[in-house]
């Protein structure tokens, strides 16, 4: 079955199929068809799962390839490899993609467009398993393009609302210019060693047959792609717009799926990114940065989307922080444990924003605790999952990222991350404080109801795995489940490590989140905000700033209408005037001029036909004489 | 060797087509489109023969015909168009004539000539089979006697047609004159071993056959005629004169040239080249100016037929090799226009039946009436104009760069740069169907089910070798494989 994942792939892509040209005609728009290809894909994960694990590590990774096309010596194989970081992915991607299509039935119902939403679902779904399937470059930048098209697609899911245009366009282009550098990249390293595939590159770098600066200038490009796909600095800024889309979208692509490509991108070729020089320690300062300057826009949001959002940035950051300090079993851990908490959250504000009416602003919100309590106690395993509470998924995950930089980045890296782990657990408190503690601040939430079953059973779903994901570091539950043994030792790099907690490491995870919950507890006690409000009034600039997310937008918008217009308004005068009126139109009338001129031969008459035709044997004649002669 | 097995799917073929032409002496009042489910049947069981003649040792009948893998790729081409046309024309031809027995019995017959015209070795023997493609086509183009149109075009085509067989015969007289063979081995021995100061016979004899041929395949400037018959003629024998009749040319030029002429290469390639020039340039500047669909069709396929002998002079430049792959580009090229053609006359066909109307501007609003049809109409466009995801770009990127790699980069630009042109005229037709709205009163009607189901599956297969062309040009690789090795003597006797 494993060599055969591409199933996996292709069941979501028949499901879109189907629902984009029968969806609007089906009973209940095709929804279910929808659920029945999540939950097939789901089921299969796990027949997937058990050849792969079966085969035992000699066999690995699995490899399945069909010729492409083969030109002259020019040979393109297209096919999939398995190995344990697809594994982590496909557990991921099926995972969340299965409770978000449940979740879906019960949010989207009555939205206009559902059979739409659900199709494209499907075919974001179908791309995102053949980009951590793809055995080689070209096939995953086929694939990348495909998450982005779905993204675009549905984050303007409301395309009447003008913001909804915006956000997905933002979200498009602002990729698209890491997708160019990573399409750069991938050239580059064709050009370098002659291959697509990514095994093969590996081998090559790892041989030493490419190296030096070439090498290290084709890994910043392909970075740059991860850079736009992750969400990290400056490209962060389409993510928190595109929480435009329906709630659900966000939890799939913008938490647990799509956003995380960059860092499976990186992962996937983190030995070619070792052996390009400092690249890795680029990764580790543009996460650190990306880390810590989205913990602290976070405070001052007050959407509870964005919120979410911005803490989605900076957690990705942590994982590119794992990366850069070369250790990919941190990375690939974090991004697994957080994939489940994220889903959850988003999920959970989704819950809250349908059952409050369409309230998603938290000084409209508060006191939800009592009016939606299966929702509530979702939102706080997920919150508490996330700061980092022991033993819930995101404390062995941050756990293996703090070993990892202590390790191998030194102590300023160590003192900086803690610092970016401080703030997570702080707004994650606020968040959780503000929406659901203290007494309703607007009326429409005061009549919050909780959620149905559709939407609720996912929300359990996922808490359960929050809670109890984590606990695959340890070498015993690994192997109880049928692995070698615990994360560390199925996905690694070099060579397998085995888990030992460190006391004193979790002891200063474990201080931390104390220091985060409770600054955060101390300032919005009760869900009151008159700490906060003197605190915002002690400093208001440093506020404001915070609030409009350092104008990194406002920044972009200047550059765009003064610089990028301007060129711009040059250029179009030139393309006006010199290439339209006269290299275009100016060829285009010749030419049409030229077959009117020879249609004046084609007279009807078969003698000058045959005229023609003998003319025609006197003219090659002499054309060869001259020619030859 | 006196092998009468070889042909066992022709025999099918010339069976099936006396056969249609007795079933409707037998039965008079049988309805009109029986015969063409006759004609079908009869077609697909041609086509399941040739698929068992798929993969055989090569064989030869007595030195004058040879079947491999090439003559198999003509003639599952053969019986495949034969097949479409036959279903193209049932209600076509039902709504507009009253006997229609001779049609498709002449519709067989012309398939069965242009198997045996990929599968000739022997001058005469191609003649026979160039005339028995050619007499069928004649009659088919004037088959819809009440048209004075139809009428006009048959006897353009006769008289033409007469007029440049006589030419192909002048050349075959002068070669054998010069070589005392008809063979093409032989003519390819004779031409090595002639003596002085006869290069000018040998040109001359070159260049009336190269008329000849490119009467044809419709090679500019012996390519008046198509445009006025492509009018004239019935719809679904316009499709059949732009594929199959277009195939067969060059199934008789890739064997006479590769086997027989190969040794003159240095005479006559840059005849042929400047030949293509001409022909691509001509076929596509002239569209530009067409306001009948059927004419700027016939334009379009003279530009195609350009490109094609883009192929023919890269043999004349290459060596062996170079000359195999471009062999094999051309067979590509011909299989993935011969599939968007007929996907675009399937969609033409459905929409004459209904309107009787074949100018551009009759395509107004398509998009809205018959969206199904208008994207078919729009893919095949595309298809011929080379853009990505359809046939035509996969097929003449490898066409163009095979005569790149015989050294005619100039011929390779100017045919991209020709492709270019003809893009606009494409776009003119789908902005009649895409940007205006359709004549008053019509609204969205569903296609006919027999030819939207032709045209999906076809447009299927136009994509198919877009998107994932290696099978077909593995199997075209082979057939070149198989033309090269029954001339692997001319080829080695090239100075």
């Amino acid at each position: 079955m494993a060599e055969h994942a591409w199933i996996l792939a292709a069941v979501p892509a028949i499901a879109f199929l189907a629902l984009a040209a029968l969806g609007r005609r089906l009973p209940r728009q095709g929804d279910f068809l929808a659920v029945l290809a999540a939950a097939s894909g789901f089921g299969l994960f796990f027949a997937v799962l058990a050849s792969f694990l079966g085969r035992g590590e000699g066999a690995w990774p699995v490899l399945n390839a069909i010729e492409w096309t083969a030109i002259g010596d020019f040979r393109l194989n297209m096919g999939i490899a398995v190995d344990q970081i697809t594994i982590v992915m496909l557990a991921v991607v099926t995972t969340v993609a299965f409770m978000v299509n449940v979740f879906s039935v019960g949010y989207m119902k009555g939205e206009p467009r559902y059979w739409w939403y659900f199709a494209v679902l499907q075919l974001f779904v179908a791309s995102m398993l053949l980009l951590v399937l793809a055995d080689n470059l070209l096939l995953l930048y086929v694939a990348w393009e495909l998450v982005g098209l779905s993204s675009f697609l549905l984050i303007g899911h409301y395309w009447e609302r003008r913001s909804a245009v915006e956000a997905a366009k933002k979200a498009f282009i602002t990729t698209r210019v890491g997708d160019v550098g990573l399409l750069i990249g991938i050239i580059l390293l064709w050009k370098a060693t002659g291959t697509f595939n990514i095994l093969d590159i590996i081998h090559a770098v790892e041989a030493g047959e490419v190296g030096g600066t070439g090498l290290f200038v084709s890994v910043m490009f392909i970075f740059l792609g991860a850079m736009g796909k992750s969400a990290q600095l400056p490209f962060h800024v389409w993510l928190p717009d595109a929480m435009e889309g329906p709630t659900p979208v966000s939890a799939l692509i913008h938490a647990a799926t799509m956003v995380v490509a960059g860092v499976y991108l990186v992962a996937r070729l983190l030995p070619v990114f070792e052996a390009a020089g400092d690249a890795l320690l680029v990764v580790t300062a543009v996460g650190l940065i990306t880390a810590l300057f989205s913990g602290v826009v976070a405070f001052a949001q007050t959407d509870i989307k964005k919120v979410l959002a911005y803490s989605t940035v900076s957690q990705l950051g942590f994982m590119f922080v794992a990366l850069g300090a070369g250790v990919v079993s941190a990375g690939m851990f974090h991004l697994f444990t957080h994939a489940f908490f994220k889903a959850l959250l988003f999920l959970g504000a989704g819950s809250v924003i349908l059952g409050a009416h369409h309230r998603q602003e938290v000084g409209q919100l508060g006191g939800l605790w009592r009016r939606m309590p299966v929702t509530a106690a979702a939102f706080l395993v997920g919150s508490l999952a996330l700061a980092g509470l022991f033993p819930l998924a995101g404390f062995w995950s941050k756990d293996e990222i703090l070993h990892a930089v202590e390790g191998h980045r030194g102590a300023l890296v160590f003192a900086l991350i803690s610092l970016a782990s401080i703030m997570t657990a702080f707004y994650t408190t606020r968040l959780f404080i503000l929406t659901f503690l203290g007494k309703p601040r607007d009326a429409e939430a005061g009549h919050a109801r909780e959620t149905g079953a559709s939407m609720t059973g996912p929300l359990v779903f996922l808490a359960v795995l929050s809670v109890f994901a984590g606990f695959v570091v340890y070498g015993g539950v690994g192997e109880a489940l049928g692995f070698p043994g615990g994360f560390g030792e199925f996905v690694y790099l070099h060579h397998p490590e085995t888990f030992h907690i460190d006391w004193g490491l979790a002891g200063v995870s474990t201080a931390l989140f104390v220091i985060g919950v409770f600054g955060a507890g101390w300032l919005y006690r009760g869900g009151r905000l008159d700490r906060a409000a003197a605190l915002t009034a002690w400093q208001p600039k440093l506020y404001e700033m915070t609030r409009r997310k350092f104008y990194f937008d406002d920044l972009y918008q200047f550059l765009i209408d003064r610089v990028v217009l301007g060129f711009s308004y040059v250029v179009s005068w030139f393309d006006r005037f010199a290439v339209n009126d006269t290299g275009v139109d100016g060829s285009a009338t010749l030419t049409g001029y030229a077959g009117f001129l020879l249609k004046h031969l084609q007279t009807g008459r078969v003698p000058n036909y045959a005229l023609a035709i003998a003319a025609g044997v006197a003219a090659l004649i002499l054309v060869a004489l001259a020619a030859g002669g | 060797m006196r092998d009468f097995t070889l042909f066992i799917p022709e025999y099918i073929a010339a069976g099936a087509a006396i056969g249609v032409l007795a079933l409707e002496l037998a039965l008079p009042r049988l309805r009109r489109d029986a015969l063409a489910w006759a004609t079908a049947a009869g077609a697909a069981a041609w086509l399941i023969a040739a698929l068992f003649y798929v993969g055989d040792a090569p064989g030869d009948f007595e030195g004058l015909l040879r079947t491999d893998a090439f003559t198999a790729y003509f003639r599952i081409l053969a019986a495949g168009a034969v097949l479409a046309v036959a279903l193209l024309s049932a209600r076509y031809l039902r709504d507009r004539t009253r006997a229609a027995g001779e049609y498709y019995g002449l519709l067989l017959m012309a398939g069965a000539g242009m198997t045996l015209l990929s599968a000739a070795r022997e001058l005469l023997t191609a003649y026979v089979a160039l005339e028995l493609l050619s007499f069928s086509l004649y009659v088919l183009v004037g088959y819809l006697k009440r048209d004075a149109r139809s009428n006009e075009a048959s006897l353009k085509y006769i008289l033409l047609g007469a007029f440049s067989s006589a030419m192909l015969l002048y050349g075959i007289s002068l070669l054998y004159g010069l070589t005392g063979s008809t063979t093409y081995a032989g003519v390819a021995e004779g031409l090595a071993a002639r003596g002085e100061g006869t290069d000018l016979a040998a040109l001359a004899a070159i260049m009336l056959i190269v008329a000849g041929v490119g009467f044809k395949v419709s090679a500019a400037p012996f390519h008046m005629w198509a445009p006025d018959a492509y009018q004239g003629a019935p719809l679904p024998v316009t499709a059949f004169l732009a594929t199959a009749s277009k195939a067969a040319g060059f199934a008789l030029i890739l064997r006479l040239f590769t086997e027989a002429l190969a040794v003159d290469a240095l005479e006559w390639r840059a005849a042929i080249a400047a030949l293509a020039a001409i022909t691509m340039t001509a076929g596509n500047l002239l569209a530009i100016q067409q306001t009948n669909l059927k004419r700027l069709l016939a334009y379009s396929s003279i530009g195609q037929a350009g490109y094609m002998l883009v192929a023919v002079a890269a043999i004349g430049y290459g060596d062996a090799a170079a000359a195999q792959n471009a062999s094999s580009a051309l067979l590509l090229h011909i299989a993935g226009y011969t599939l968007s053609t007929m996907a675009l006359f399937a969609a033409l066909v459905a929409h004459y039946n209904r309107t009787g109307d074949e100018s551009i501007e009759g395509l107004r609003g398509l998009s809205a009436t018959q969206p199904f049809l208008a994207l078919v109409i729009s893919a095949s466009l595309f298809s011929f104009a080379g853009l990505p995801f359809f046939a035509g770009f996969a097929t003449k990127l490898l066409l163009f760069q095979a005569g790149t790699g015989a050294g005619l980069l100039w011929l390779a630009g100017l045919g991209a740069a020709n492709s270019f042109i003809s893009l606009y005229y494409y776009l003119m037709v789908m902005r009649r169907m895409y940007l205006f709205d359709p004549p008053e009163g019509q609204t969205r009607i569903r296609p006919p089910a027999l030819l939207g189901a032709m045209a999906g599956l076809l447009l299927l297969g136009v994509v198919f070798i877009g998107v994932y062309p290696g099978p077909v040009f593995e199997a075209t690789d082979g057939a070149a494989a198989a033309l090269f090795e029954a001339s692997a003597a001319a080829f080695a006797r090239l100075p």
